[in-house]
């Protein structure tokens, strides 16, 4: 059982990250989200996350013990992707931004 | 009863003339008289143009026309009506019917939605954006093109495009099919489907190929080596192998998107 948390929550931060990503480098190209219109079909990290949070116990309050390291591989995963970017002469991507949209997620998803 | 008579010059006032052998309309009852054009204007014939598409099925086509005449009852000042996605397939296998209207004036689409859905029974997932925007679609993102590939318009169009990447948006878009890597064994065939044909357009696209769906299939189905794409869409893949392969080209088409990006900035 625990084994299976672990792994869903694994999973969780993995979608959660994606979203956050795709978030942040949304706003690195002053993304006006015309020609994202048509795309709204296609399953997002987001809605998998939230499927996921669905699973982990309990689904309507903060996920206390299991928020630190929650928050720390969402916190490295995302910076990674970024950093990855940026170190390949991506430009506007702005690293300030990963803990607020952490912290505004995880609210949305009632684990803080 | 209705007649049609002929009004006449009379000395004092004009008349028009009744038979006098009639089932209805006394002497001393009053009747309306208007002119015989605003009854019998003809209802207007509606054209479908299309492209890419060879063969649809007749109820469909009625399904088209009620759609357009509601539109065009209900919306001003639009300049086309576009109808895409997988309604256009053959046989009923569809979820919902996508429309694209075309204005440069903001269209309030959930409540034509609605009005659609009640009035026809169908899901319809309209989408309002102005030729601008269209034509900045099918420059910069493949999926544009391969839904203007396949589809049915109210009036005639053609598009000059010329590609011009935007490779930022691109990693985005490219970002969105990330999702299969990770969530292999929960996606269903549809998703899976959607993801890899957004790959697979992205590789095509920067290849500088024109996209259309029949090309798209085909190239999947060689690349993934599959035994049709029904293998795809009803969720029966070897895993191991798909996966192998999708990572393969995301990687590939990752380094290339970010290489570029990377000389865009210097």
């Amino acid at each position: 059982m625990t084994q299976n948390k672990n792994k869903i929550i694994e999973l969780f931060i993995s979608n959660l990250s994606n979203a956050i990503v795709h978030y942040i480098l949304e706003k690195a190209i002053d993304f006006e989200g015309l020609a994202e219109k048509y795309r709204k079909e296609l399953i997002n990290s987001f809605e998998i996350a939230k499927a996921y949070r669905n699973k982990i116990n309990p689904t309507d309050k903060p996920l206390l013990t299991d928020l630190t390291i929650i928050k720390e591989k969402l916190e490295k995963r995302v910076n990674n992707e970024l950093k990855l970017r940026i170190s390949r002469g991506y430009k506007n991507i702005n690293l300030s931004l990963v803990k607020p949209e952490i912290e505004r997620v995880l609210k949305e998803l009632h684990v803080t | 009863m209705e007649l049609i008579a002929k009004i006449s010059k009379g000395t004092l006032m004009d008349q028009v003339y009744l038979p006098k052998n009639r089932t209805s309309l006394p002497t001393g009852s009053y009747v309306i008289l208007k002119p015989l054009a605003s009854l019998i204007q003809k209802e207007e014939k509606i054209t479908l143009n299309f492209h890419g598409i060879k063969k649809i099925e007749p109820i469909k086509l009625e399904i088209l026309d009620k759609i357009i005449r509601t539109i065009k009852k209900n919306v001003q000042n639009y300049q086309n009506i576009i109808i895409t996605g997988s309604f256009l397939n053959k046989g009923f296998n569809f979820n919902d019917l996508d429309i694209l209207l075309i204005s440069d004036y903001p269209i309030s689409t959930e409540s034509l939605s609605k009005t659609l859905d009640t009035q026809i029974g169908i899901k319809m997932h309209i989408l309002s954006i102005s030729n601008k925007e269209l034509l900045e679609g099918l420059n910069s993102d493949p999926l544009y093109e391969l839904m203007l590939s396949e589809c049915i318009s109210e009036r005639k169009f053609i598009y000059k495009t010329h590609k011009n990447p935007n490779y930022k948006l691109l990693d985005l878009h490219l970002l969105n099919s990330k999702v299969i890597i990770d969530n292999f064994d929960i996606l269903n065939g549809k998703d899976k489907y959607n993801l890899t044909r957004n790959l697979i357009a992205i590789k095509l696209f920067l290849e500088n190929k024109r996209l259309n769906q029949k090309m798209l299939t085909n190239f999947i189905i060689k690349e993934f080596d599959l035994s049709g794409i029904n293998n795809l869409k009803e969720n029966t893949l070897n895993k191991n192998a798909f996966l192998e392969k999708f990572k393969e080209i995301y990687q590939k088409l990752f380094n290339r998107i970010i290489q570029e990006v990377s000389n865009d900035s210097k």
